[in-house]
This record gives structure tokens, C-alpha cells and sequence, in this order.
């Protein structure tokens, strides 16, 4: 039985989450039924165990990203649909790409540029919170992930380049 | 036979029965095996002066040896003496460097063959030797039949290797509780002697295998969060260094394995002295050369500058994949004999700005951790700690121009299954190949190819109208299993399983029988045996089941589950195998749902008395 994920690791609903709470509950529960606790049982409950186990590291991981944790608050209201980008932003995408480019080489440069981005995370993030959490207008909030999603990527590739 | 006794329902016989299991590192150059002995792991080993067993065997006419009296033929008989064999487990010939082995190798089908005076033997093979030896010494040092065993691999060994170690344990009749990585096996002895917490980094550089692993202790809980390495890199390659060196100065014949097998021999002397010497002086002769030199420990380190160079990258990959900084790392444990080193002990300082952990024998630690983890496993222990590993490589199937499609990332948390759809790339088209690979790079050729399976009987379509849904799956010993259906359709596509590497089940099973010189009566009567403590285990688990949760059932549902236990109760008394058999399985398929519902009550009961809607916003 694969029920709601919040339900599974008894929270609330919620983009913003008790990551905290997830953790332990997400903790105590695989105490309980990972493989290793049922090494010398039956088959039918080594299955049943491996089987349990990894639903709840799947629903562990989605509910642990903000982007899959959005989606998959998104999934549960609304039918997947296309999504297409503002313009505006699709500008900024690529004037971000070329800044980066431009500035491969320079050290300060880049963490001045991360931290830039990461306010833009910390900024997506807030806006997709109080589209699902207050408004509940999923089709804002899934343009937000959209947004969101790239910034993290953008993210990952500035780190790359400082290491 | 003495008759097996069966109690009456509800009163179980064996609750508190301490089950004899044991923790084996299976190592490249050393192989040691541990037990829980009144409560704290200890190495198991009778019959030698030291704790661990040289991972050498010597094949001959007379017979086969393991240990130090394989390790003294060496030098004498290199071409029958195999050291190192883990280098070669789950590998075939195009993977390897032929120089580095002083023995005779050539391509069997998905395994090397090694060529001994009589005749081939795979890495399986040999490795089970060893296997069966250190089996042999637990079961005169604990008195008994083992229950089983947790044997290590290196965090950083891939499918096929970690498929190949199992194979070897079966070949050796260890029934394997679990495959678990090594530095974790090392983090379960250290954490539980100290009862640490917080963030540590494992470093295990072995005789040939190199794993830095990042874990997360806390109570109870062990969570591996990222895994590096280099499953060629070790102690080995630091004597290489040193043999390239010599071959170099001294011109000393490559391709005499006798002349080869001298040099390094000499090489690892040179290595270990310079462990607790600022240098050493070796005079010697090889084939009429004259060798005198001086290495010091400086000398030493800029010959291998390039393999610590390696480590210590690997190190700050997995620190990046865990998303730590090295100041917020508690604590580093060092294991495996090379990292007595002095070279590689000072790096890895400068590196964390910390000092190290290494006041358990690292040569040790990884066995003492499997035991411990054994014990666990088969509920001898009060201790309650749950290991959560992850998969160290990245896992894909090939897609349009050789590209690699990733469907499980490194690093994802055990057990996992993911799976993702694809499509079909012609009109009609009603079958197609896939190709499992693994590793991290973009293209098939750069990764590591598993397995190629043929899926058939795809409904035909128009090209991209089929959806193919490929699901992989890793248990808890980080072996993978794939599977594939097209959904569109009610047709189950069927899959063809062709591994890359490896030995086919039937071969193994060939293997099994042969090693066995048992009378046809002699299995007859050890196979009845095992059927019967297999339905007795499985009659007092579901006992105990019907006892706490029966009331998850309706009636008809425990009375059909009453019945078929009954059933097999009587049919213990038949003493016919195939009777037990059959009724163990019913019992098993009757009860699954059983099971299903007893595991979302544990799910359930782990967080009852924890708040709900603690946050509200």
C-alpha cells in the first residue's frame, strides 16, 4: 500500500517542511523494517521488507528537495502540463550562462556571482511557498519550479568551476 | 539422524538461540575472519601465528595451499602461486594490465583464466579457496556449522565484482547474510568501541583497493552519504612504483615473471621498512645483476607522488558529493595496512588539518566491524544500529549514439529502485536491445558494461508510440536486478539476460556439485536436512506472526493460514523433501499479504507517540 508521502512520515502537508522531523521520523521507521532488521525471516518478509524499504527511501528523497517536494505536492493537485518559461526569464537564463562564461577565470568574481544566485534560490523558494502553502495556485508554482530547477543547476555548475 | 523435534504451536523452542555467524575480510593481500566471542568481536584464527591469512594459494598436483606455506612458493613457483586474485575477481582479460601479474592469464568466457599446472582456474575459484579455508577455522574455533557469514567488499567495486565475491562465498558454502563495503564494516568497529557521533570520513587504502567513504553517526544509525575511490589503486601500486624503478636503473628483464616475481618481493620489503625507518639499504642479486641502493622515505614519496595525488582527490570528491567542507568533519578513520605509510598519513593531516584516528589495527578493523554487523544481523545482539549504504557508481542503460541515460545516481541511499520509460526508435520495431552500464562518465564506451538484455515481442507501432518502462533495482548487498515492460499495452515484453562478465548461474551450480564428493545418499539426506530447519524456521515465524498480529487477518484469511501451517507440520513427519517443499510454499505465498499488512504496522508503530502537525504555517 503506497499511501501519501506526508501521511507515510506523519506531516502536514506543507512546502515548507520540519526537515528535521523528516529526518527522524524517516529514521525510525527504516529501525523498523530495513532488510537488516529481517536477515534470518521468511522470504515473504524479506520481500515485503525490501520491497518497504525502498518506497520509503523514495518518498524520503522527494520529500527532502524542495524541487521534488514541490512537484510531488504539485502531482498530487494537478495534472502534469507543459510548462513554458516567460520570456523575461529565458533572457535572464542566458545573460546568467554568459556572465559565467565570462568569468571562469576569476575566483572573486565567482563567489560573488554564487552568492548572487543563491539569493535567487533563497528568493524562488519563498515565492513557491506561498503559492502552494497560502495561495495554492499551482500553475504560478509550477512555473516557480521551473525557475527554481535551473537555478539549482546554475548552482551546481558555479560550484563545479570554483573546485 | 537424530529426529527433529517440533514443538507445539505457539511454544517456540529456540527464542534466545545464539546463531554461530561470522564477518570475513576478503582482502588482496591479507584475508581475516572475526566472530562475537562473549560479546565483542574478535579475529578467529587457531592454526597461525598471526591474525591474518595471506590471500595466496599454490596450486599443484599434490594439492592446493592457502596462506603462508602458498605465500613461501612465491619466488619458487610463481606461475602456480596466485597472490592478488582480488585484482582480478569480476574482470575479464581487456580490463587489466597483464605486466602487473606474474602469472599466465588468458580470456575465458566473462572470467579470466589463470593457467595453472592443473589447469585453469578463475578468480572465483581461487578466491573460494581462501574462503573455504578461513570458514574452515571458524567452525573448529566456534564448534560448529555456521548460520552464515557478512563478508566485505570494497565500497567502491561494481556490480560485477560485488556479483563475483558472491559467487565465490557460495562456491565455499557460506550462506551470506549480506555483502557490506569496507569502510563501513571499519565506521562500525570504531563507532561502536567510541560511541561516536557526528560527520567522519573513512580513508581504506587496501593492498589493491582504495575506498574514502563519508558517513553520518548517530545514535543507532550509521548513514553512509557519499562513497569515492578507485577500485585499482593500493599497496600494490606503491611496490609497483618502486619495481618500475628498479626495472628502470637496473634494466632487469620485464617479461621474466621469476626475475618479476624477485623484484617485487623486494619492492614490498623496501615499502614496509620504510613504514618505521627514515631509509633503508638493500643489497641484492638478480640473475647476475647486482642491486645496492638507499631509498629513503622522501625518494619513496616522490615515486608514488601521483597515487597520493589520487587519494586525496578522491577524498574531496566524496566530501563534495556529501556537501561537507573539511571543517566540519569530526573525525577520520584510517584503515587498511597502507595507510601505515608515513607519506599517506601525513597527506591525508594536511588535508583536514586534523589528526587521525588509527589506534585500532587497520589491518583488523574491517573484520572486527563484520562481525559485529553479523551478529546484528542474525539477532544475536541487544545493540540496535542499522547501517544505510549507498551505491558508490552510477548505474544507466545505453541510449541513441552511445550515450549513457543514468536511471539510479552514485550515492542514492539502499535499498532503491528507479525506473524511466523509453521508446521505440523505428516503425514496427518488436524488439530491442538493452544495455546496462555503469560509472559516471557520458559515453557507453567509458563506462562499465553489466549487462545487455534483448527485450522481444514488443507490440508492433508507429516509432515512439511504445513506451518501454526499464526499472533497476539494488538490494541491500548493492546488486542490481533489471527488469522491463512496455506499458501501453497488456503484453509483458520478455527479457533475455546476457551478464558482460561472470559466470552463468548453471556454471556455478556445475561448479558446486563438483566440489562436493558427497555419495548420492550423503545429499539426499543433507537436503532433507536443510528442507526440514527451513519449514521448522518458517513454522515458529509464523507462529510467533499469528501470536502478536492476528488480528490484522479475517477469519477465513488465519484460517487458511492455520491450515497450511498445520499442513506442514505433518508434512515434517513424511520426511519427503519434495512434500516439505510444497507445503513450505504454500504457507509462504499464503501469507504474503500477511506479511504486507505486519510491515505497515511496524511503519506505523515507529512513529506513534510523535506528534503530528508539530509545524503549522
Amino acid at each position: 500500500m503506497i499511501q501519501n508521502y506526508f501521511e507515510l512520515f506523519n506531516l502536514p502537508e506543507k512546502f515548507q517542511l520540519d526537515l528535521e522531523m523528516l529526518q527522524e521520523n524517516y529514521r525510525a521507521i527504516q529501525k523498523k523494517i530495513h532488510p537488516d532488521r529481517f536477515a534470518t525471516s521468511s522470504e515473504n518478509e524479506k520481500v515485503q521488507s525490501m520491497i518497504k524499504s525502498t518506497q520509503i527511501n523514495d518518498a524520503y528523497q522527494t520529500l527532502k528537495s524542495p524541487i521534488k517536494r514541490a512537484k510531488y505536492i504539485l502531482s498530487l493537485h494537478k495534472s502534469v502540463e507543459k510548462i513554458t518559461l516567460p520570456p523575461d526569464f529565458l533572457m535572464q537564463q542566458m545573460e546568467w550562462e554568459e556572465h559565467l562564461e565570462e568569468i571562469e577565470k576569476n575566483n572573486s568574481e565567482l563567489v560573488q556571482f554564487k552568492l548572487t544566485i543563491n539569493k535567487k534560490y533563497e528568493e524562488y523558494s519563498l515565492l513557491l511557498s506561498s503559492q502552494i502553502d497560502d495561495d495554492q495556485n499551482w500553475s504560478d508554482a509550477a512555473i516557480t519550479i521551473d525557475k527554481l530547477y535551473f537555478v539549482e543547476k546554475l548552482l551546481h555548475k558555479i560550484n563545479n568551476v570554483l573546485n | 539422524m537424530a529426529l527433529l523435534q517440533i514443538s507445539e504451536p505457539g511454544k517456540s523452542t529456540m527464542p534466545h538461540e545464539h546463531r554461530r555467524v561470522i564477518g570475513i575480510d576478503l582482502g588482496t593481500t591479507n584475508s581475516l575472519v572475526a566472530s562475537v566471542v562473549s560479546g565483542s568481536p574478535a579475529i578467529l584464527n587457531p592454526n597461525e601465528k598471526s591474525n591474518l591469512l595471506p590471500s595466496v594459494i599454490h596450486y599443484s598436483k599434490e594439492g592446493i595451499l592457502v596462506g603462508n606455506d602458498a605465500k613461501n612458493l612465491l619466488s619458487k613457483d610463481p606461475k602456480n602461486t596466485i597472490s592478488s586474485v582480488k585484482r582480478l575477481i569480476g574482470k575479464t582479460i581487456s580490463d587489466i594490465n597483464q605486466d602487473h601479474f606474474p602469472l599466465s592469464l588468458a580470456d575465458g568466457e566473462g572470467v579470466i583464466n589463470i593457467n595453472t599446472s592443473i589447469g585453469m582456474k578463475n578468480p572465483i575459484e581461487v578466491s573460494a579457496e581462501i574462503l573455504k579455508t578461513l570458514k574452515s577455522f571458524a567452525e573448529d574455533n566456534l564448534g560448529g556449522e555456521l548460520m552464515g557469514a557478512v563478508v566485505t567488499v570494497p565500497a567502491y567495486f561494481d556490480d560485477a565484482q560485488r556479483q563475483a565475491t558472491k559467487d565465490a562465498c557460495e562456491l565455499a558454502g557460506l550462506n551470506v547474510l549480506r555483502l557490506i563495503n569496507e569502510p563501513t564494516a571499519a565506521a562500525v568497529a570504531y563507532g561502536l568501541d567510541k560511541k561516536s557521533m557526528g560527520h567522519f570520513v573513512v580513508f581504506d587504502l587496501g593492498g589493491g583497493t582504495f575506498d574514502v567513504s563519508i558517513l553520518n553517526l548517530s545514535k543507532g544509525l550509521f548513514e553512509v552519504l557519499a562513497t569515492h575511490g578507485d577500485a585499482n589503486l593500493g599497496g600494490d601500486d606503491f611496490d609497483q612504483a618502486i619495481v618500475n624503478f628498479l626495472n628502470n636503473k637496473y634494466k632487469l628483464k620485464v617479461k621474466d615473471i621469476e626475475v618479476q616475481s624477485l623484484v617485487s618481493i623486494i619492492a614490498r620489503e623496501i615499502k614496509e621498512s620504510l613504514s618505521t625507518k627514515k631509509e633503508v639499504v638493500i643489497e641484492e642479486k638478480i640473475s647476475d645483476i647486482e642491486i645496492v641502493e638507499t631509498f629513503t622515505q622522501e625518494q619513496f614519496k616522490t615515486l608514488v607522488k601521483d597515487l597520493i595525488e589520487q587519494t586525496l582527490k578522491a577524498t574531496k570528491n566524496a566530501l563534495n558529493d556529501a556537501q561537507l567542507n573539511y571543517d566540519q568533519i569530526d573525525g577520520i578513520i584510517m584503515v587498511g595496512g597502507s595507510t601505515r605509510m608515513p607519506c599517506i598519513q601525513e597527506a591525508v593531516k594536511n588535508l583536514f588539518k586534523q589528526d587521525l584516528h588509527n589506534d585500532l589495527n587497520p589491518d583488523e578493523v574491517v573484520a572486527l566491524g563484520a562481525a559485529t554487523q553479523a551478529n546484528i544481523l542474525a539477532g544475536n545482539g541487544e545493540e540496535d544500529l542499522l547501517l544505510l549504504d549507498v551505491t558508490p557508481l552510477s548505474l544507466g542503460i545505453e541510449t541513441m549514439g552511445s550515450i549513457v541515460e543514468r536511471i539510479i545516481p552514485r550515492n542514492t541511499t539502499l535499498p532503491v529502485a528507479m525506473a524511466q520509460e523509453f521508446t521505440t526508435y523505428k516503425d514496427g520495431q518488436t524488439a530491442m536491445i538493452i544495455h546496462v552500464v555503469q560509472g559516471e562518465r557520458e559515453l557507453v564506451d567509458d563506462c562499465r558494461s553489466l549487462a545487455k538484455f534483448t527485450l522481444k515481442k514488443i507490440p508492433p507501432m508507429v516509432a515512439g508510440a511504445a513506451k518501454i518502462k526499464v526499472t533497476f533495482q539494488v538490494d541491500t548487498d548493492g546488486l542490481l536486478s533489471v527488469s522491463a515492460e512496455e506499458t501501453t499495452t497488456n503484453a509483458k515484453a520478455s527479457i533475455e539476460v546476457k551478464p558482460s562478465y561472470g559466470l552463468s548461474e548453471d556454471k556455478i551450480k556445475t561448479m558446486l556439485q563438483s566440489s562436493f564428493d558427497l555419495a548420492e545418499e550423503d545429499k539426499n539426506s543433507r537436503m532433507l536436512a536443510e528442507t526440514k530447519i527451513e519449514a521448522i524456521q518458517l513454522i515458529e515465524l509464523t507462529q510467533k506472526a499469528l501470536d502478536t498480529d492476528n488480528d490484522l487477518l479475517s477469519e477465513s484469511e488465519l484460517n487458511s493460514i492455520k491450515n497450511d501451517l498445520d499442513a506442514l507440520i505433518d508434512s515434517i513427519k513424511s520426511s519427503n523433501n519434495d512434500k516439505i517443499k510444497e507445503a513450505n510454499k504454500k504457507l509462504n505465498t499464503q501469507s504474503e499479504s500477511f506479511a504486507a499488512k505486519r510491515m505497515d504496522r511496524s511503519i506505523q508503530k515507529a512513529l506513534t507517540g510523535k506528534s503530528i502537525n508539530k509545524l503549522e504555517f
